[in-house]
């Protein structure tokens, strides 16, 4: 990141876009639909407000979109290898572009007309407009990577698969609604078939007041979709808003657009009642027991109340296909990792994005098919030992995040590994200075707006020559010949560490010399 | 984002024999980077006289003259002459003293020198004591500060001397603080020093010293920035003795200056509201003057 906003500072982009195309196929569409993790953990909050990176990032990937910069990806040469991916989902198309990126030749099926998983069908276009995705995935085909939709993908197709490609990678996703089973569930309308449908063009005939039974990130862009067309929308949740599995960055434009949310109630059944339905709700109440990070809830047991619903709608969460569903733990083949599960047969198998990702989201998927890539690639080259601890030499932070160009021997891999804190950094050379860029669904920022938000960056850990080590150096011992890196004359060195303290970003390090 | 517009040339070699961390280097290296190498120093005792290096080795790229401790402007003044009697007016003369040497012992010198206006810059590195015998108080020295000479709970209670104002006092053509953690402001100080060619120039340098304040020698420059955000080393410049000009106004209580420094370490909370209050009172009277 530091390095991606250090060359948008000084006006690289296509530097700076070639650097998140090694890590990111998608940054016109993670620019916008990312739910940006990293701007929690951004240096920056410590002072005044975190970086915006992620419409730093929506800048760089439409700088391509608009034909304005043409970067090179990085590529191995051809290693003769071929891997299937099923599933043309955002985990599918990274695990075809990643592994491409590392010379395997890659053929994407997909049982839908066009590919693009959720970012086809299932995100609004308000917040997704379609040409985004489908530029981004020109640009993974253009590297050679192979889709092949309408694909019908079976149990034997699987097995063809196995005895033609060298490896699979499964990215089917949670394409299947979750039910209630609840009487008179028919009646409501199912929230990812509707998403799909507008995303086509179809816009059901819908009468309100609207109720949405869910919490998820689905529930709310269904609520947002119709509340956008001009109807009352009320979400049912069973637990507490701050419970609800969706972005906080997705339920406030929704309540600002007038969508309400009814907290605590479970729907009970919903029967017909003339046009329109009659939806009876249990009030519910919290447990005071956290089960997997949420808050429980049950009855609380008062009498069960009704409304009236124009159409009800239900978006509970989605499962995977039963064909996909992947192996049981406790397989020795199995190689369990935080963002996909290889399975290691004739040929190795890899499940990946929300098949297996504890939290269903893009990033998610995309760091999936990253890993997956690495996974397959480790395979094939070093076999199946101890992959776990090899991939820990290609972390970035402190979380699972994996860097693909420290797995090629990138520029990064010679890098300190040290997390740079807010701590780490001297603020006397930051004075205070607010966001410039403030974040808008309709509008990417504007060149002048999107660089100084960048500038805002502290580059932590990273040299952008600001010079302050060479300038106070009190024995003129860090030297930089003409055109050369600087670098510390030991001979004269003293060890003071004055240009430790000196560089603002905590890119330079005082070890002691072992004995 | 261009950091700074500091001129690339040194005239300062490493191996030199300073202690690590020392500010004084840092100063001299700006120093001489404003004023290049047509420039000779005129040093009397002090750290940097050993710093520089004993013949036939040198830390400087520069001719330098050692004379006694008391006699710095008055050496200066007669290297002067014999320069001009040479016909070399382009010359940098520049004395290059420490606080002992300029606000003690050569205060005489100076005084008469900058009372005849002698054409020189006067430069002091100001480390708050004299450091190259072992840590003697001098009326540099701060209040509040432990000494070798103010051991103990007999530490330093008395002001430091302003030494700018009793410059002014004497007209002086131009003089200014500078401090080794805004190499830009000192730069173009000692560039503006050279260019008012013709009349006595000084200039004050906070320069600070690890050993003998007993902080972390990576704390040097950091804890020379803090004296000017504390506004205890305040950024000025005064021309004729009047005309003033304020370079920076600081945003920070002294305590973060003090508590950083084992100097300081024996100060309670009163006796640091006490400096806070010396402070207050010396930023105001020289607001007054601008
Ligand atoms: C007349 C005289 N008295 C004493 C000394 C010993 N002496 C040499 S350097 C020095 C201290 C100088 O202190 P300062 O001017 O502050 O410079 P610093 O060493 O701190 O850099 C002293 C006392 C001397 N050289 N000449
Ligand atoms: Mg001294």
């Amino acid at each position: 990141m530091a390095r991606i906003e250090r060359l948008i500072g000084r006006g690289l982009y296509q530097q700076a876009l070639e650097c998140l195309l090694v890590e990111n196929p998608f940054p016109a569409v993670c620019g916008r639909v990312c739910y940006h993790p990293c701007e929690n953990s951004c240096n920056r909050a410590g002072l005044d407000c975190a970086v915006a990176i992620n419409g730093i990032e929506r800048f760089l990937g439409d700088e391509a979109l608009h034909g304005r910069i043409q970067p090179t990806v990085f590529r191995f040469p051809p290693r003769g290898k071929k891997i299937a991916v099923v599933g043309a989902g955002p985990a599918g198309l990274s695990a075809a572009y990643f592994l491409s990126l590392l010379g395997y030749g890659c053929d994407v099926f997909e049982s839908r007309p066009e590919p693009g998983g959720v970012l086809r069908w299932g995100i609004p276009s308000y917040r997704l407009p379609e040409d985004v995705p489908a530029w981004e995935i020109r640009r993974i085909q253009s590297m050679g990577v192979q889709i092949h939709c309408n694909a019908s993908v079976s149990a034997d197709f699987l097995e063809d698969l196995c005895r033609s490609y060298s490896g699979v990678f499964i990215g089917a996703g949670h394409g299947k609604s979750l039910t209630m089973n609840i009487p008179g569930e028919p009646f409501a309308l199912d929230g990812l078939d509707f998403l799909a449908g507008v995303k086509q063009g179809e816009l059901p005939d819908v009468k309100g007041p609207v109720w949405v039974i869910g919490g998820g990130n689905t529930a709310v862009d269904v609520a947002r979709t119709l509340a956008r067309s001009g109807l009352g929308v009320t979400i049912a949740y069973r637990r507490t808003r701050s419970d609800m599995p969706a972005f906080e960055q997705e339920i406030e434009p929704a309540m600002a657009e007038g969508v309400r949310i009814m907290e605590l109630v479970s729907p009970v059944r919903i029967e017909k009642q003339g046009g329109s339905y009659r939806l009876v709700l249990q009030k519910m109440k919290s447990t005071g027991e956290k089960v997997r990070g949420r808050m429980g809830a049950i009855p609380d047991g008062t009498d069960v109340f009704s409304i009236t619903a124009g159409q009800v709608f239900t978006a509970i969460g989605a499962g995977p296909a039963d064909l996909w569903i992947p192996p049981l733990p406790g397989d020795a083949r199995q190689i369990p990792l935080s963002h996909c599960t290889a399975v290691v047969h004739e040929i190795p198998l890899v499940y990946g994005g929300d098949l297996t990702n504890s939290r269903k989201s893009i990033p998610d998927a995309v760091a999936s098919g990253k890993q997956a890539a690495m996974v397959l690639d480790l395979l094939f080259t070093e076999g199946k030992h101890d992959i776990p601890e090899k991939l820990k030499a290609f972390h970035v932070g402190a979380g699972p995040s994996l860097s693909m160009e420290m797995y090629i021997g990138g520029e990064r891999k010679e890098r300190s590994r040290r997390v740079v804190s807010y701590g780490d950094i001297n603020t006397d050379y930051f004075p205070p200075r607010p966001r410039v860029l403030k974040s808008s669904e309709e509008n990417t920022a504007g060149e002048d707006v999107a660089v100084d938000e960048a500038r805002r960056c502290f580059n932590c850990g990273i040299c952008n020559d600001c010079d302050n080590c060479r300038v106070f150096c009190p024995e003129v011992a860090v030297v930089k010949e003409d055109g050369s890196a600087r670098r510390i004359d030991m001979d004269y060195c003293k060890g003071c560490g004055i240009c430790v303290v000196e560089c603002p970003r905590c890119a330079m390090d005082l070890e002691e010399e072992p004995v | 984002m261009k950091p700074f517009d500091i001129p690339q040339n040194d005239y300062m070699y490493s191996g030199h024999v300073g202690c690590p961390g020392c500010g004084a280097a840092i100063a001299m290296k700006f120093a001489l980077k404003a004023l290049g190498e047509k420039t000779i120093i005129v040093m009397p005792a002090c750290c940097w006289g050993v710093m520089s290096g004993s013949h036939p080795q040198t830390a400087l790229k520069v001719p330098i003259l050692h004379t006694a401790f008391a006699s710095g402007a008055a050496a200066a003044s007669g290297l002067r002459a014999a320069l001009d009697m040479r016909g070399d007016t382009e010359t940098t003369v520049m004395t290059w003293a420490g606080d002992g040497g300029t606000f003690d012992i050569g205060f005489q010198a100076l005084s008469g020198a900058v009372e005849r206006n002698e054409d020189f810059i006067y430069a002091c590195y100001d480390n708050e004591a004299y450091m190259n015998t072992g840590v003697q108080r001098s009326s540099a020295t701060p209040a509040g500060a432990r000494t070798t000479t103010t051991p103990g709970k007999d530490w330093k209670r008395t002001r430091k001397k302003n030494i700018v104002e009793a410059l002014a006092a004497h007209r002086i053509t131009y003089a200014a603080t500078a401090s080794i953690a805004f190499p830009e402001d000192m730069i173009l100080k000692f560039k503006k020093a050279k260019s008012l060619k013709g009349g006595s120039r000084f200039i004050h340098i906070f320069a600070s010293c690890p050993t003998g304040w007993r902080m972390p020698s990576e704390m040097s420059v950091k804890i020379a920035r803090l004296a000017v955000r504390t506004n205890l080393f305040p950024l000025y410049e005064v021309e004729e003795g009047v005309r003033y000009t304020l370079n920076y106004t600081g945003d920070r209580p002294v305590k973060d200056y003090l508590k950083l420094q084992g100097r300081f370490a024996h100060l309670t909370d009163q006796d640091m509201d006490a400096i806070q209050k010396m402070v207050d009172e010396d930023w105001k009277q020289l607001q007054k003057k601008i």
